[in-house]
């Protein structure tokens, strides 16, 4: 028998609700660089531990700073590091790679992910570390509990997530990033500076995974590996929710994410509820695989769709 | 010195690991990230079976074996047509999901994982100290690379490379990709789990950090130093990656802790780098340093080979350069075509793509030994034609009858393998493979490139294998490209692609050609060359069709013209009566 309540259900919810701010964030900024530039950014997690490591470092050691000012500096330093990756690295690695670029990318973002953490680990040793924010207080509201940090964060995704969306839609700016989305070919030749539109996205991107980066450390500690799972969540997200999609779309996938991951845990034990998420991602894979293949089209005619190509930018 | 010898097997052994992942990567093109964990497999199903059952670590090797081999096909079957970005997040959510499950079943020692295990037992030899391990390790590494070359560098690794360069292409040459595909990742996991096996029982011990998502990096990292497609830089990526630890700490002096940072943080930073200054990894595919210490070099493409190469001109063909055909001639060949029978016959093939008609009742008849045409405005749907007799797209209704044989339903392996091929209008050829090969790769029926026969008929293999090469080299010479037979097809000029392409579509000796577009876009005095090698095809009595704008080629060539207007054929005869047509003039031909 399942105890079931309807507290405990109503908890789940808002506990996934929260947890999934924090994914859909990392989707949407994953989604941005991986669905407009075709990278396969995978030291995208290399950025967001440096961003919490920034800012546990503007507070706590040497000539300290404020709290608040340390986080955004380290959030816009973490974005600067993720526009210096793609101007340094991948653009002339893409440049002299030519139709392998996707491969010869992917590579050197996993160089670049393992030399990173390593590197944090050598300059500010491999232990966790405690990062005293504000006082955490917890809030209880209609018989559900949670931290005041939450709710900063949910506001605060929330608020980046509709800036973007917002971005994209009214600005010149955004006009730029999704003209070069569909074609950076094309939107070379009605002038737009399709390099500097990418180094523009993946700073808009690593602000996400900074920001998120920043709200974990508050809520638990900064340590060297950090980076690994959020990685996964954000790629997992990101293609579940569509790199080419809006990125409130990106970011109510994050929610859903994070919600079938709590609702898995009244019926899976607390090891299995992550495997959970992944066997979902496997069967989605799957399914789509099934929908685009030859034999599917024989049961259903007429329903062999173009080979899967998730964002135009990759076929570049 | 029991030290290195330590070292040295953990090169064997990361090196078995690292060989099979290079057959899947280098070879096939499939970027697995999961292969660490298709290695945990084997070490779990290794290690359970010798705590609990007290199994010889052999059976255990072997039961894991097979479970990854099964797991392996499974997860090859959406992985089919999957975009790389696609494969890699899947083969990361199933190494996940191994990993995951492994942590979480209590039988499994969770975070701990199986530790303990008793020293391996080797038909009596018990393997306790390093120097122990170098022989079984040696034969462990041995024994897959021997596998891996054997498949690599075959009719079948032919296949592989062709899938890697262009699934579509070889698709449409007639092999089964999917088959291929499924095979190769059941294989390459079975591979990876006895390497995992090995690793475990070598380690005495297997838990979810040794098998984590870092040595699926690592593994992925020895591939890519030591070159993608050679399997003896392999060998060299697994020791520079297993030695650069131990020569930082007893070279450079460095202490234990630090070392182990600066290794990741050089390696990391090395694969960056690499992939910028020499992204083909150390040893580079087809490089031998045997026979390059023996002084032979791969040929180089001189600039001025592609730049001055002019095509034969082809003897034994009549020539007659006269725009307007004679009348007589005209029909001559309207007679022809005729009284030839027909080969292919389509019956109201449709095509609808959403509301966008793409092909609408189309009844076309291909005659043996005639050139048939399809002309018409950009978008009227020709090459969609193409696509719906090869099975690329099945129609929605209709028929498709090669030699009175319904085609409808069969997948463009199928299709080729009936004896209809066609070539792509943006070319598509192996770029990366030498124009031998690339021909090589067309000719049908080879017995090697089956695996059971790959695998137990090596004279066979062998015999076929030279006699595939004669033939091949016997169309390229057709073409008149024989002295670039081993010039990597990337490397060519536009021309040259095109009659590279001819020559690949001729070795699969298919009795109806399909041409998208032979001579489009190559200088004028090719066009003749190409011509009259289409006339010698048609001459030796294949039927051809083709896709063509330049009216000159079509007047030439074609026996009989269809036209075609939004999907639709319009008009059809000889070029001569289309081209009187004063609406057909207007529309497309610009003569009026």
């Amino acid at each position: 028998m399942l105890a079931l309540t309807f507290e405990t259900f109503r908890q789940l919810t808002v506990d996934g609700f929260f947890r999934g701010c924090s994914y859909g964030l990392l989707g949407v900024g994953f989604a941005l660089i991986l669905g407009v530039t075709g990278r396969f950014h995978f030291a995208y997690g290399f950025t967001y531990t440096l961003a919490a490591y920034l800012a546990f470092t503007f507070t706590f050691r040497g000539p300290t700073f404020p709290f608040w000012p340390s986080a955004v500096g380290a959030v816009l330093l973490a974005a600067l590091a993720g526009a210096a990756i793609e101007r340094g690295v991948y653009r002339p690695l893409a440049k002299n790679a030519g139709a392998t670029a996707l491969l010869a990318v992917f590579v050197a973002s996993l160089g670049i992910g393992i030399a990173g953490e390593n590197l944090i680990r050598l300059l500010w040793g491999s232990e966790t570390q405690a990062y005293f924010g504000p006082q955490k207080k917890a809030i209880s509201w209609w018989g559900v509990t949670f931290i005041n940090f939450d709710w900063w964060q949910a506001v605060t995704a929330i608020t980046i997530t509709l800036a973007f969306a917002a971005m994209l839609r009214f600005t010149a700016l955004g006009r730029r990033i999704k003209a070069t989305r569909v074609n950076p070919d094309l939107a070379k030749t009605i002038g737009i500076d399709a390099d500097r539109t990418y180094v523009i996205v993946f700073f808009l991107g690593t602000i996400c995974a900074a920001v998120a980066s920043f709200f974990y450390a508050i809520k638990y500690t900064v340590d060297p590996a950090m980076g690994t799972l959020p990685i996964t969540y954000a790629f997992v997200v990101a293609f579940l929710g569509g790199t080419a999609r809006s990125p409130i779309r990106v970011f109510l996938m994050g929610i859903v994410v994070a919600l079938i991951e709590q609702y898995a845990s009244i019926w899976l034990s607390v090891q299995y509820t992550q495997t959970a998420v992944f066997v979902v991602l496997v069967g989605y894979l799957t399914f789509l695989a099934i929908k685009s293949s030859a034999f599917m089209a024989k049961f259903n005619k007429g329903g062999r769709a173009t080979p899967l190509v998730p964002s135009q930018a990759a076929e570049v | 010195m029991s030290l290195w010898v330590n070292y040295l097997d953990q090169i064997l052994l990361y090196a078995s690991l690292a060989l099979s992942l290079n057959l899947l990567l280098g070879y096939a093109g499939q970027v697995s990230v999961a292969h660490a964990a298709f290695g945990a497999i084997g070490g779990y199903a290794m290690a359970y079976t010798t705590l609990t059952h007290g199994w010889n670590f052999l059976g255990g090797t072997l039961l894991g074996m097979v479970l990854a081999f099964v797991i392996g096909t499974l997860v090859a079957l959406p992985a089919l047509k999957l975009s790389v970005e696609f494969l890699i997040l899947l083969t990361l959510a199933v190494s996940s999901v191994i990993i995951g499950l492994l942590v979480a079943i209590p039988d499994f020692g969770g975070t701990y994982g199986l530790i303990g295990l008793p020293s391996a037992n080797l038909f009596g030899w018990h393997l306790r100290s390093p120097y122990d391990w170098l022989l079984p390790a040696f034969l462990a590494m041995a024994i897959v690379y021997a596998l891996c070359h054997r498949v690599g560098e075959s009719p079948v690794g032919r296949v592989l490379k062709g899938i890697r360069e262009d699934p579509q292409a070889t698709e449409a040459l007639g092999k089964n990709v999917f088959a291929y595909k499924v095979t190769i990742f059941g294989m390459t996991s079975a591979l990876a789990a006895f390497a995992g096996a090995m690793l475990a029982a070598w380690l005495r011990l297997a838990t979810p950090g040794v098998f984590g998502f870092a040595f699926s990096l690592t593994v992925f990292a020895i591939v890519i130093f030591g070159g993608m497609a050679n399997l003896n830089g392999t060998i060299l990526g697994a020791a520079i990656v297993v030695l650069l630890e131990p020569v930082l700490r007893r070279v450079v002096r460095m202490e234990a802790a630090k070392a182990s940072l600066v290794q990741l943080i050089v390696y990391g930073i090395a694969l960056a780098i690499l992939m910028r200054v020499r992204p083909q990894g150390a040893l580079p595919e087809g490089f031998s340093l045997w026979r390059w210490l023996r002084g032979e070099r791969a040929p180089k493409m001189r600039v001025e080979m592609a730049a001055d190469w002019e095509p034969e001109t082809v003897k034994n063909v009549g020539v007659h350069h006269d725009e307007e055909l004679p009348v007589a001639e005209e029909d001559r060949r309207d007679r022809v075509w005729h009284e030839a029978p027909v080969i292919l016959q389509t019956h109201g093939v449709s095509k609808r793509f959403g509301g966008i008609v793409a092909a609408n009742e189309l009844d076309i008849e291909l005659r043996r030994g005639t050139i048939t045409a399809l002309v018409g405005p950009n978008g009227a749907g020709k090459t969609t034609v193409f696509n719906l007799l090869t099975g690329a797209i099945p129609p929605d209704s209709g028929s498709v009858m090669l030699n009175g044989e319904e085609l409808v339903g069969l997948n463009p392996d199928n299709v080729a393998r009936k004896g209809m091929v066609r070539s792509f209008q943006d070319v598509r050829l192996f770029n990366r493979l030498s124009c031998l090969q690339n021909v090589m790769m067309a000719v049908q029926g080879q017995p090697g490139e089956n695996f059971g026969t790959l695998a137990f008929r090596h004279g066979k293999v062998k015999a076929a294998e030279s006699d595939t090469r004669e033939k091949a080299m016997g169309w390229l010479r057709f073409v008149g490209m024989a002295e670039f037979a081993n010039i990597p097809a990337g490397a060519l000029s536009y021309g040259q692609t095109k009659l590279l392409s001819l020559a690949r579509v001729l070795a699969t000796e298919a009795d109806v050609l399909l041409l998208d577009e032979p001579a489009s876009g190559i200088d004028t005095k090719w066009v003749d060359t190409m011509l009259e090698l289409i006339e010698q095809v048609r001459d030796r009595g294949r039927t051809v069709c083709l896709v063509e704008h330049n009216l000159h080629v079509v007047g030439r060539l074609a026996d009989h013209t269809y036209f075609m207007e939004l999907g639709q054929i319009t008009a059809q005869g000889t070029i001569a009566e289309l081209t009187n047509d004063r609406r057909l003039a207007e529309v497309y031909f610009g003569t009026t």
